[in-house]
Parts: C-alpha cells; sequence; structure tokens
C-alpha cells in the first residue's frame, strides 16, 4: 500500500457506510448501481443535481472538456470515417472488377485512393483507437476525468476540423498523390494543384490533435489514478492505452515535421525532398514509413487490449499470462515501428538496413504469438457467453492472424521484393489492418457500448452483420493475393486482359460489395440500438474493470465516490464485500484482508 | 517434406514466378515455396483453433487450475527458435538470391567482370535505356543471354517503380540516386511488368519489356540501333539546314 495517497481509507469507509445505510436493498447483480448512488440525499460528494441544466445535447457535446464527451465525439467521426472509407473502397473496387475499365478516370481513382487512405487511416483507425482510450481509460483507473481536458478538446477539434478539411476538397481538387505521397511526385512540380496541400494540413491536424490526446492521457494516467491503482493492477487495455500514447509520442512529431517539410517545399519553395535541387527523396519515405508502421503496431496494441479485456470478461477468469501480453505489447511497439525499412526493401537503401527490418518483422512473431496463444487458448480452456463482443474479437483474430502471417513472408527480403507493390501485399495489410482496427474496432464498441451510450446492443442484428462482414471480407481480400502472386500493381487504375487477372478482381469486386452490405448494417444496429434498445444496468457483463462501478452511461463526475483498488479485480472485491456485508458479517473482517 | 522441397527448384503451382527467367528469381521463388507452405499450416492452424475455441459449449469445463504445458515462456522460447530458424534459411535464400551471378558469356561493351551494365531512366511514363555503346532505347531493353546485365535506375522527374517479376524483382528508380540490380537471363524469350510505384496519370500503362536475345544479336541490335540513331540525327539536321538554305534563298 505504499502507492496509496492520504485519504484512501476515507474511501474505503465512505463505500462501506454508504453502503451499509440499507443492506437488504443490495442485490449482487446490482452493486454498481447502489455503488453510484441513485438516491440524490446519499451522494457524499457533490452531485450534478440542480448543475449544467437545460442546455441543448449538441452544445453540451460542442463545449464540453468532459472526457467522455470528447471521446464520444471521436467515436463518432471514426464511425463516419469508416462509412466513408468502406464507399471509398466500393467505388475502387468496381473500377477494378473488370479489366480495361473506363468507369472513373486515372485521376479519379488516384483521388478516392488518396481519400480512401486517409480516411482510413487519420479519421477512422486512429481516432478510433484514441476515441474509446480516451473514453475508458480515466473510469478504467477511476478518476473523475483528465488531466488536461482542454488539450483533450483542443484535440478532437483538430482531427473532426481536419477531417471536414478533407472532405472539403471534393468541392475543389482531392488530393491524388496515393495513399502515401512519396515525393518527388508530391511534390509541386508533379501535383500542381491543391490537393496535395489539403492532404498535409488535413492529416497534420489529426495528427496533432491525437498527439494532443496522447500527452493528455498520459498525463492522466500518471497523476489520477485512483488510490491503490498500481501498474500492476492495472487492466490490460490501460496498459494498451499507455503503450499506445507512448508509441504515438515518438512517432507523430516525426510524421509532424515530415509534413511540414513537404508544405514548405511546396509553398516556400523549399527543396527537403526535391530530386534535382539537392533534397533527398528518400528522407520522405523513411520518416513517413516510421509513422506509418507505428500507426499499424498501434492499432495492433489497441485491439489486442480491447480484446484481452472481452476475454477475461466473457470467460470470467484473469486472463493467464496477463504478464506476458503486456510485455509482448511493448515488444511489438518497439520492434514493428523500428522494422519500418521493410517498406523500402525496394529503395536504394544499404542491405544492412533491409536485413535488420527482416529480422526484426520476423522477431515479432514471438511477441504477437504469445498474444494468440494466451488469447485462443484462455477462450478454449474455459466456459463462455458467446455474445457479439465476443464474436467481434474472435474476427479480428481471425483475419489479423492471416494478415500477420502474410506479412511475415513478405518481410523475406527475396520475396518481398517480388511482392511488395502488388495486391498481395494489399491483401496481407487489409488482412490485418480490418482485423484490428474493424474487427477489433467492432469488438470494442459492441463491449462498451453499453457503456457508452447507456443501452444494450441488438445482439440478433450484431450476430448476422458480423457474419455478412465476415465473408465479405474474406471473399474481397482472398482472391486478391492471387492477383498478387500474379503480378497486379496496386494503385493503378486499370488492368489488361489476358494476363489472369480478371477472375481474382470480379470476385474480390463482389466480395466488396457484400461487405459493404455487412458494415452498413453494423453501423445500422450501432445507431438503431441507441434508440430502440432496453436501458443497460451499471455492469451488464459482471465486469472487472472500475468502469463498470459507475452507472450507463456515466455521470459527469464519473464516480460519486472514488473506489479504492486493492487487487487487478477491483469490482471482484467489491463484490465480494457487498456479499460479505449481505450476510452479515462485520465490517472489521474486510479490513484485515488485503486483496492484493 | 520440407527438405525435399529445399533442394528442389520447384517449377508447380504454388510457385512465384514459375517462368523465373534468372537464377536470382528461382532462388526467390524456392524460399517463396517454402514460406507459402509453413503460411499455409499456420494461417490454417491458428484459424482452427479459433474456431474450435470459439464453438459454443454447453458443458462447463472446470478449470483444474493445474499449470498449462504452454505457459507463454515456453511459448516465447519455441517461437525464437523458429523465428530464427526462418531469419536464417530467409537471409541464405534473399542474400543468394540477390548476389550479383557470374556471367556465363561475353559481349563487346560488357566490363572487365563481364558484366553489361545498362542505365536504366525512369521518366513519366516510361523506360530509357541507354546501352554502353551510346545507343539508346525506350519501352524496350534487350539483353544478351547468360551475360550478366547490372541496370543502374535512375529518375528524370518523380519515383518509378521497376518491376520485372521474372528477372529482377522490384527496385525503385529515385532522382538523385543509383539504384544498382543485377541479372542474368539463361534463355532467349520477353519478360515484362507493370510499374510500381504510383507516378501519375499514365502510372497504369507504364510498361517495361525486356526482350532476351543471343549475345549475337544483342550485339547486331545495339550496332544498329547506334548508327541508325546517328543516321535519323543526321538526316533532321539535314533537313533543316536545307529548308533553312531555301529560306535564305528566297
Amino acid at each position: 500500500m505504499t502507492e496509496t495517497p492520504d485519504g484512501a481509507e476515507d474511501g474505503v469507509e465512505e463505500v462501506a457506510e454508504e453502503v451499509v445505510v440499507e443492506p437488504e436493498q443490495v442485490e449482487p447483480e446490482a452493486v454498481g448501481e447502489t455503488l453510484a448512488g441513485t438516491e440524490p440525499g446519499n451522494r457524499p460528494e457533490v452531485a450534478t443535481d440542480g448543475s449544467q441544466d437545460g442546455r441543448p445535447r449538441w452544445v453540451e457535446l460542442a463545449t464540453s472538456a468532459d472526457h467522455k464527451d470528447i471521446g464520444r465525439l471521436l467515436i463518432g467521426t471514426s464511425v463516419g470515417a469508416l462509412f466513408l472509407a468502406i464507399v471509398e473502397l466500393v467505388i475502387l473496387r468496381i473500377q477494378l472488377a473488370v479489366p480495361e475499365n473506363g468507369l472513373l478516370e486515372s485521376v479519379t481513382f488516384d483521388r478516392l485512393l488518396s481519400m480512401y487512405g486517409a480516411t482510413g487511416i487519420f479519421f477512422f483507425a486512429l481516432p478510433l483507437a484514441f476515441g474509446l482510450f480516451y473514453f475508458l481509460i480515466p473510469l478504467m483507473i477511476g478518476s473523475r476525468g483528465t488531466a488536461l481536458p482542454r488539450l483533450g478538446q483542443i484535440g478532437v477539434w483538430l482531427v473532426m476540423l481536419g477531417g471536414t478539411l478533407l472532405y472539403s476538397t471534393i468541392l475543389f481538387t482531392p488530393p491524388e498523390a496515393g495513399i502515401n505521397p512519396l515525393p518527388p511526385f508530391s511534390e509541386v512540380a508533379f501535383t500542381t494543384n491543391n490537393g496535395v496541400d489539403a492532404w498535409i494540413v488535413s492529416t497534420g491536424m489529426a495528427t496533432l490533435g491525437l498527439l494532443m490526446l496522447a500527452i493528455d492521457l498520459l498525463v492522466t494516467l500518471k497523476h489520477l489514478r485512483a488510490p491503490g491503482m498500481a501498474w500492476r493492477r492495472a487492466p490490460v487495455f490501460v496498459w494498451s492505452g499507455a503503450i499506445a500514447s507512448w508509441l504515438f509520442l515518438f512517432i507523430a512529431p516525426i510524421f509532424l515535421a515530415a509534413l511540414t517539410m513537404l508544405l514548405v517545399d511546396r509553398r516556400l519553395g523549399g527543396s527537403f525532398f526535391t530530386g534535382g535541387a539537392g533534397g533527398a527523396p528518400l528522407l520522405w519515405q523513411h520518416l513517413s514509413y516510421i509513422f506509418l508502421a507505428g500507426t499499424y503496431m498501434l492499432v495492433a496494441i489497441f485491439a489486442i487490449g480491447a480484446i484481452t479485456e472481452i476475454v477475461q470478461t466473457f470467460t470470467r477468469r484473469p486472463l493467464r499470462g496477463r504478464n506476458a501480453v503486456v510485455r509482448s505489447m511493448i515488444a511489438i511497439a518497439i520492434l514493428g515501428t523500428l522494422a519500418w525499412t521493410q517498406n523500402m526493401y525496394t529503395a536504394p537503401i544499404p542491405s544492412f538496413w533491409k536485413y535488420l527490418s527482416m529480422f526484426l518483422a520476423i522477431a515479432l512473431i514471438v511477441p504477437f504469438g504469445v498474444i494468440f496463444q494466451s488469447l485462443i487458448s484462455a477462450v478454449a480452456k474455459n466456459d463462455f457467453n458467446m455474445s457479439a463482443p465476443l464474436r467481434y474479437a474472435m474476427g479480428a483474430l481471425s483475419f489479423a492472424s492471416v494478415g500477420l502471417i502474410v506479412e511475415v513472408s513478405q518481410s523475406m527480403l527475396a520475396i518481398g521484393t517480388q511482392l511488395q507493390q502488388t495486391y498481395d501485399a494489399w491483401a496481407a495489410t487489409h488482412f490485418a489492418l480490418f482485423g484490428f482496427a474493424v474487427f477489433g474496432g467492432l469488438a470494442a464498441l459492441s463491449y462498451w457500448y453499453p457503456k457508452l451510450t447507456g443501452t444494450y446492443l441488438n445482439e440478433e442484428r450484431a450476430a448476422k452483420s458480423f457474419w455478412l462482414t465476415y465473408a465479405g471480407g474474406l471473399i474481397a481480400l482472398v482472391p486478391l493475393f492471387g492477383a498478387g502472386v500474379e503480378g497486379q500493381v496496386t494503385d493503378a487504375f486499370r488492368f489488361f486482359g489476358g494476363e489472369g487477372l480478371g477472375f481474382f478482381n470480379l470476385v474480390s469486386s463482389i466480395g466488396t460489395l457484400v461487405l459493404f452490405l455487412g458494415l452498413v448494417l453494423t453501423i445500422g444496429n450501432l445507431i438503431r440500438s441507441r434508440v430502440e434498445e432496453k436501458p443497460a444496468p451499471p455492469d451488464p457483463w459482471r465486469g472487472e474493470t472500475l468502469e463498470w462501478l459507475t452507472t450507463s452511461p456515466p455521470p459527469p463526475h464519473n464516480f460519486d465516490v472514488l473506489p479504492d483498488v486493492r487487487s487487478a479485480n477491483p469490482m471482484s472485491d467489491i463484490r465480494e464485500v457487498l456479499a460479505k456485508m449481505d450476510s452479515g458479517e462485520a465490517r472489521e473482517t474486510r479490513e484485515s484482508e488485503p486483496v492484493a | 517434406m520440407a527438405l525435399a522441397v529445399l533442394f528442389a527448384e520447384p517449377a508447380w503451382a504454388l510457385s512465384l514466378n514459375p517462368d523465373a527467367g534468372s537464377p536470382g528469381i528461382a532462388k526467390a521463388n524456392t524460399l517463396h515455396t517454402i514460406v507459402f507452405l509453413l503460411a499455409i499450416i499456420a494461417i490454417f492452424g491458428i484459424n482452427l483453433a479459433i474456431a474450435r475455441a470459439a464453438k459454443p459449449r454447453t458443458l462447463y469445463v472446470a478449470n483444474s487450475g493445474a499449470k498449462s504445458k504452454w505457459s507463454s515462456g515456453r511459448v516465447a522460447g519455441l517461437l525464437s527458435v523458429f523465428a530464427i530458424a526462418l531469419f536464417v534459411v530467409g537471409t541464405i535464400y534473399s542474400s543468394s538470391s540477390r548476389s550479383v551471378p557470374e556471367s556465363k558469356a561475353t559481349v563487346a561493351g560488357a566490363d572487365a567482370d563481364k558484366v553489361l551494365n545498362v542505365k536504366v531512366t525512369g521518366q513519366q511514363w516510361l523506360w530509357r535505356f541507354s546501352y554502353p555503346n551510346g545507343a539508346f532505347g525506350y519501352h524496350r531493353l534487350i539483353v544478351p543471354a547468360g551475360v550478366t546485365v547490372g541496370l543502374d535506375l535512375v529518375s528524370s522527374d518523380v519515383i518509378h517503380g521497376w518491376n520485372v517479376p521474372t528477372l529482377t524483382g522490384k527496385a525503385q528508380a529515385v532522382p538523385g540516386k543509383t539504384n544498382r540490380i543485377y541479372f542474368r537471363a539463361d534463355e532467349t524469350g520477353i519478360h515484362r511488368g507493370w510499374a510500381s510505384v504510383l507516378s501519375g496519370q499514365g502510372y497504369a500503362d507504364m510498361e517495361a519489356v525486356v526482350e532476351v536475345v543471343s549475345p549475337d544479336d544483342y550485339e547486331t541490335y545495339v550496332k544498329r540501333l547506334k548508327t541508325d540513331i546517328q543516321f535519323a540525327q543526321d538526316d533532321v539536321e539535314r533537313t533543316l539546314a536545307d529548308e533553312a538554305r531555301k529560306a535564305m534563298g528566297q
């Protein structure tokens, strides 16, 4: 208890006293509700009664610095971006359904591709991860809010303005230099219109905004943990948030610097990346791939954290090898980001770098393998309730396993120079990120849906849309492995017949339509359930982390009573104490039984 | 089975490029076959494990509390050994795939090591090939069979992706930097591939064709190409001079 600040004991007393008032009302499954204090008179601290009344919800959202509202805004942004990205993917795939399709012009295809990449990375995957971290981590560590709420508020608005800016270019000239706009092509000499400038500013705003959120999360994690919430007791999702935020703290400034240099090149006559004038085009590849490799790992770490929480809750057991999972996440962050040159196998850089990143990429087998083994065997060895979150989590592991294994194959230098920049690599990256960001994100969204919205998610519709999405993803991506081995290169707006590519592309395009349907139904379910379903209790899953202690959705101040954490499973301790009090045992026994 | 694959040079369906045109790509094919088999086993193994784990069960299986045989430490240890083995195999095949092949013949214009150096310039949106004797051509590269060819990839505008999968694999042509790759084609024939780095509106049609001919045919080709280019230039200059004279005369 050395880490416990003064006053922790008071918290315990208050929890106990409040409940003791009317012990017969305490029911085991409604523990959190009682603790959150539904009766205003019993609240030990200043409550929300009478304050902040009468303001419309949208004004509240627009002006709030509350981490839950900021998290909801980010999550809403990312769900909207998911819809836009999948629409763009469908149009891209329709263009590539048949050889020499004349539906889109070359430049239109490039613009859709650039929008798709920016939307998927900067406005879907990263905001979803940080939105959930930002919403949940203060709740999970038993804090009343974040340490720097204004920073978070600026951050979320930067992300949203960045997204608005990116999509406002549809009225003018959208960016056209590809998912990663490599200079000199993205220099003003070769892409003369403002599209690339808009790309730079919008992705820069998103990165800067998310960086602010990461800083806020790290300060919060340092200073605002509840009494007794030592790092060794922190939930795995909190660890994954901390690791992801640290990682972002390293990679985001690198990317912001690269963006600034590119903008200086384009608008102020600089020559950081120009080909002829003494610039270094390869420098952009290094800087941007450090960021993109780190982002890939960040999304993986986010999904693993969420899936671990889900597996622990639904198998009703703490994960065996929990510490190994946390250590593996740290290893993934370091090894995966340092392996950035595996995206540059074809670039003129010394062989040492290529073999080093090959080694690092293959070394990733170990941490990912430990995590997969730990999670899968936890589900295999225990009884569980199959429900939407666990189903999405298993789908995430399934998709990510395919993507990661093929990525490892392509990290072999001789194979990489053959298969990189083909649809084989595209399919592998999509398998991994579709698994981690889409399925992992949906697992997290459906697991914390009651906490986010206060209502249940419709199980039946979630199951149907899951299988549709899963099948659509497989049909859309598996044929692309074949197309890639046949040599089809990415980013080309058309391909030619007679090279054995037609069948693969047609099947993939049909699969993308199924995927579209599945994701639209999923998003529809997320929206409909909020209106139609019945309200959720504070703790619908019997979770082990502190966000389930408070009401669904949580009040602005999160907790009426700050909990006193005594083990890695604080909710079990609280339930145990309440059960003992129910059966009339004295309070003193609790004091003499520290659980950790 | 893995051993058989190691020593055979498979040219069957699993192979990445059944019609590999150079020894380096044949090595890459072998590596790909090994890795492909391992990947298929791993993908099906993991996904079957997930499917089995997630299958709904009605019977509650009490966890005995006995220590699992598969502790995280043991899994990490086994995977480390596997990863190191994979890295060793991958490095051996990759380095031999990328090493400079020995020239089996020689042609006029080859350097002291019998390597024929061709400068390849990527430009929007075609490839320019400069042969050692000063002749140059676009779109189609003619190389002699059995001679090691060294390509010096450069670019005059944006980054282009050199990609002839059956001969060399991919390599970027970056402005201001030379990317050097080697290959040796042993049989005559045509190899082709699409550029692999997005470079602008003509990117989808930017193709490179490499035609392998006998050393004699190669020598005839470049000699003829040089004289014809010189002839074309002289012809144009003569015509222009004639026109200028006519204009003066009037």
